[in-house]
């Protein structure tokens, strides 16, 4: 059905913006105008380059937290190591917002962030006597490192671990860990760090030539599928699937207790993403909407805020929120597809009919 | 394909292309009328199956409305397409292994799409080599390699010993187009080391490039009759080209029929390719397939867990591929792309890449049911010459033969994969290579292509993208 309906959209935009160089729009509450070339600038500058900068510098903090945490162990620097971790997964879980380019082809995510966490091998390799060196731990299984194997180290099985029960062996293999991580989160800024090259180009130099986008609406297309992308992701597999199986053992960080700070950081980055804005603002899809349709602006605006609303009403830890909360955690779900909705429904039709 | 419209229709569009002109006088230039093709139906590559979507995501939408209960099993699939497996035991996704090439379907079939080969140096990532002695098992498939199997699992679980690791190496070969430009193509060489028992001298080995996934349930559902229908296996008309149809083992019907998927047509069935997938490539076993790959080995663990994946999940995991849509076709009326479908015909490519099928009538499943597809390809094998071939029979399938690949959705490769590996083995950079590859019966289409100008080269290649 819908794709009945889409094709003469998609052919009405043909025909009437054909003609047009370059939309443009004034920002909110200036008269600027903002072209789209700007937009993408603007998502690649202010979202995709800082969120992954921001990453790669909390990363490299942790990297160093657990260092100091190795050479004298107190649970001080615990406490340290475990905040450097939830700042670090803080700018990750934002940037999955927009998970396309090389942190999907490049295979980056599943090496930083593959759930679940392999115990059995794990647990195996700290009783074995392999040398943690950067070679080796890049050899090894994507569920044997990244963000989980770090948190399950830092945090044990049940959250509850203190710097006395570390071992020698998990030390060495926790600062391997954390320098992979580094060095993964590093190598994925620099496919978007340099706006002549890498995938910064690709995206920004949309249109006709680039094999990538060969239209700047197919780059537009892109961020509306990411931001909806991470909406089904959070409300149906993220939070969906452990709910519906109530089954705490699904949770996505479950020996931090970070999996609702996960999920509103999703949120946020789908915010970000259309405000254009990450530790600066800049020209974002929300300017393209304001000039066009300022009750669609506002729509999508609403449902955001509603999304992040109904997951600030789930107050207890994922995993006891499943079953002793199932009203509060059905609503987030409820208002996150509803967000999903409106971004598949009625900004993605908005973006093709105003972009070329 | 080619559908010349009358007179009539042809009146009806110019008079609204006429509005169009009027309403945008102000245009310098006019835009190409939406319907400016023989038939608008080409845009849709996947029949009422098609999404529009032309980003990282395109190979990854769902039919376009399926039932909620359909959507609820199609998210399911996806769920377990994307689980990550760990050794056992383990409260989340135990089973993997012991041995095995990858630990999850999405690892290797990224984004819905395409694997790519390994650079030198570097262990298979998304790549799996097939290996036999000469002969046949009971069902006139490979012969299983002793100690081995059919299949090369280069990984293993902490503790246990891979069976072989691979090395990949290329050889470039300089050659020109007949008008001088020059371009190489790259020759595999696959050596295997380390291995955990000798192998024998007579070993067969067949590399192979995960393939994309999407559309695969609109080509289980062309009628087994009409692609029979496309086969010459004499060359009856003596075109050149022959298309055969591979017949295999349905493990699930117990007989044979008609191998549809692989790069040898060996499988027959989406739901017989995915529970091989889950036992050859990560060791996950199923009703299907109860016996892990690894048994007899002294990698197997002796563990009595079988099946590892449930009858449910595997049947969810084979709808969840059955229902991926398929990108809608692009730039259809750009001139460069209409002069490339031409040169795509008179170069006789549309012989085996056959651009149109219609599905069967299936009441039982309404999405897939009588569809006009644009799949371009006839699924039948083809003799592709010394160059390509892998020596290594495949049921019906000899060491020449592979079956045509559908190339919808392939112009969104660089898109949703990052890269344009083409090919079995994934041994072709562009699809400008992957054309220079062809042999044996395509050597003629070939040979268009390496004598065409740069200009009709460029021309063919943009209607390869519009896919």
């Amino acid at each position: 059905m819908r794709t009945s309906l889409l094709a003469p959209i998609a052919c009405g935009a043909l025909l009437f913006t054909a003609c047009k160089k370059e939309s443009t729009s004034p920002t909110g509450d200036t008269s600027t105008p903002v072209t789209t070339s700007q937009i993408l600038q603007g998502f690649a500058a202010n979202i995709a380059d800082a969120n992954y900068t921001d990453l790669a510098d909390k990363t490299s903090t942790l990297k160093d937290l657990i260092s100091t945490f190795n050479a004298a162990p107190t649970d001080a620097d615990l406490d340290a190591c475990r905040t450097a971790w939830r700042n670090a997964r803080n700018a990750w879980e934002q940037s999955e917002a927009c998970l396309f380019g090389p942190v999907s082809s490049d295979n980056i995510d599943p090496r930083i962030d593959t759930w679940p966490v392999n115990f059995t091998d794990l647990e195996a390799q700290l009783a074995g006597g392999s040398t943690f060196d950067a070679a080796y731990i890049n050899g090894l299984e994507d569920a044997l490192k990244g963000f989980h194997p770090i948190e399950y180290l830092l945090w044990g099985q049940n959250g509850t671990k203190t710097a006395a029960q570390f071992t020698p062996r998990e030390h060495e293999y926790l600062l391997a860990l954390s320098v992979n991580l580094k060095d993964l989160t590093a190598e994925l800024h620099t496919t978007w760090d340099t706006e002549a090259s890498g995938y910064h180009q690709t995206f920004t130099t949309a249109g006709a030539g680039n094999v990538v986008y060969p239209t700047q609406r197919a780059a537009f297309e892109e961020l509306v599928n990411a931001m909806a992308g991470i909406c089904d992701e959070v409300a149906n597999g993220k939070i969906g699937e452990p709910f519906t199986l109530q089954d705490p053992s699904l949770e996505e960080s479950p020996y931090s207790g970070n999996s609702m700070t996960d999920f509103r950081n999703n949120m946020r980055g789908v915010e970000n993403v259309y405000l254009g804005r990450y530790a600066t603002d800049g020209a974002a899809l929300e300017d393209l909407v304001r000039e066009h349709d300022l009750q669609l602006d506002a729509s999508v605006k609403q449902h955001i805020a509603a999304a992040k609303q109904a997951l600030d009403n789930v107050t207890l830890p994922f995993g006891e929120a499943i079953t002793s909360q199932p009203v509060q955690v059905q609503n987030a779900i409820d208002a996150i597809n509803a967000l999903a909705v409106v971004l598949e429904d009625e900004l993605m039709p908005f973006v093709q009919l105003h972009t070329n | 394909m080619m559908r010349v419209r009358g007179p009539g229709m042809r009146a009806v569009r110019w008079m609204l292309v006429g509005t169009v002109v009027t309403l945008l006088s102000a245009c310098v230039k006019e835009p190409a009328p939406w319907d400016d093709t023989p038939n608008n139906d080409v845009w849709f590559a996947g029949g009422t199956q098609t999404v529009f979507d032309q980003g990282s995501g395109a190979y990854s939408q769902a039919f376009p409305g399926l039932t909620a209960a359909e959507l609820a099993i199609h998210g399911t699939g996806d769920m377990a397409f994307e689980a990550t497996f760990v050794s056992a035991p383990s409260p989340v996704n135990p089973g993997l292994g012991p041995i095995f090439n990858s630990v999850s379907c999405a690892n290797c079939h990224i984004a819905d799409g395409r694997g790519r080969p390994p650079v030198p140096g570097e262990q298979p990532v998304s790549t799996l080599i097939r290996i036999s002695v000469p002969g046949s098992d009971a069902h006139g498939g490979p012969t299983p390699v002793p100690g081995f199997g059919g299949q090369l699992q280069h990984r293993s679980i902490f503790g246990t010993t891979p069976e072989a690791l691979v090395n990949t190496n290329y050889l470039e070969e300089p050659s020109t187009f007949a008008d001088g430009t020059t371009y190489s193509l790259r020759r595999p060489a696959i050596t295997l080391s380390a291995a955990y028992t000798p192998l024998p001298v007579d070993l067969m080995m067949s590399t192979r490039l995960a393939p994309p996934v999407f559309g695969l349930g609109l080509l289980e559902a062309i009628p087994e009759v009409d692609v029979r229908a496309l086969a010459d296996p004499g060359d009856a008309d003596g075109d050149g080209i022959s298309g055969r149809a591979n017949n295999v083992w349905d493990h699930l019907d117990q007989r044979y029929t008609l191998g549809r998927f692989g790069w040898k047509a060996g499988q027959p069935t989406l739901l017989q390719q995915s529970a091989g997938a889950y036992v050859e490539d990560m060791g996950i076993t199923s009703f299907l397939f109860p016996q892990e790959s690894s048994a007899g080995q002294p990698q197997h663990d002796g563990t009595n867990d079988e099946p590892e994946v449930s009858d449910s999940l595997l049947y969810a995991v084979a709808f969840y591929v059955r229902t991926l849509a398929v990108p809608a076709r692009r730039a259809i009326d750009d001139p460069q792309v209409v002069r490339g479908q031409e040169l795509f015909v008179n170069a006789g490519c549309d012989r085996c890449h056959v651009p149109e099928h219609r599905t069967g009538v299936n009441v039982a499943f309404p999405s897939v049911s009588n569809q006009r597809i644009f799949p371009y390809t006839d699924l039948l094998l083809h003799d592709m010459g010394p160059e390509l071939a892998d020596g290594r029979p495949e049921f019906d399938a000899d060491g020449t033969e592979w079956r045509t690949p559908a190339l919808w959705g392939i112009g969104l490769s660089q898109t949703v994969n990052g890269h344009q590996y083409f090919l079995h083995d994934g041994r072709a950079r562009d699809l400008s290579e992957a054309i220079l590859w062809h042999g044996g019966e395509a050597e003629t289409s070939r040979e268009r292509f390496r004598t065409m100008t740069a200009s009709e080269r460029a021309a063919l290649l943009a209607f390869l993208a519009s896919l």
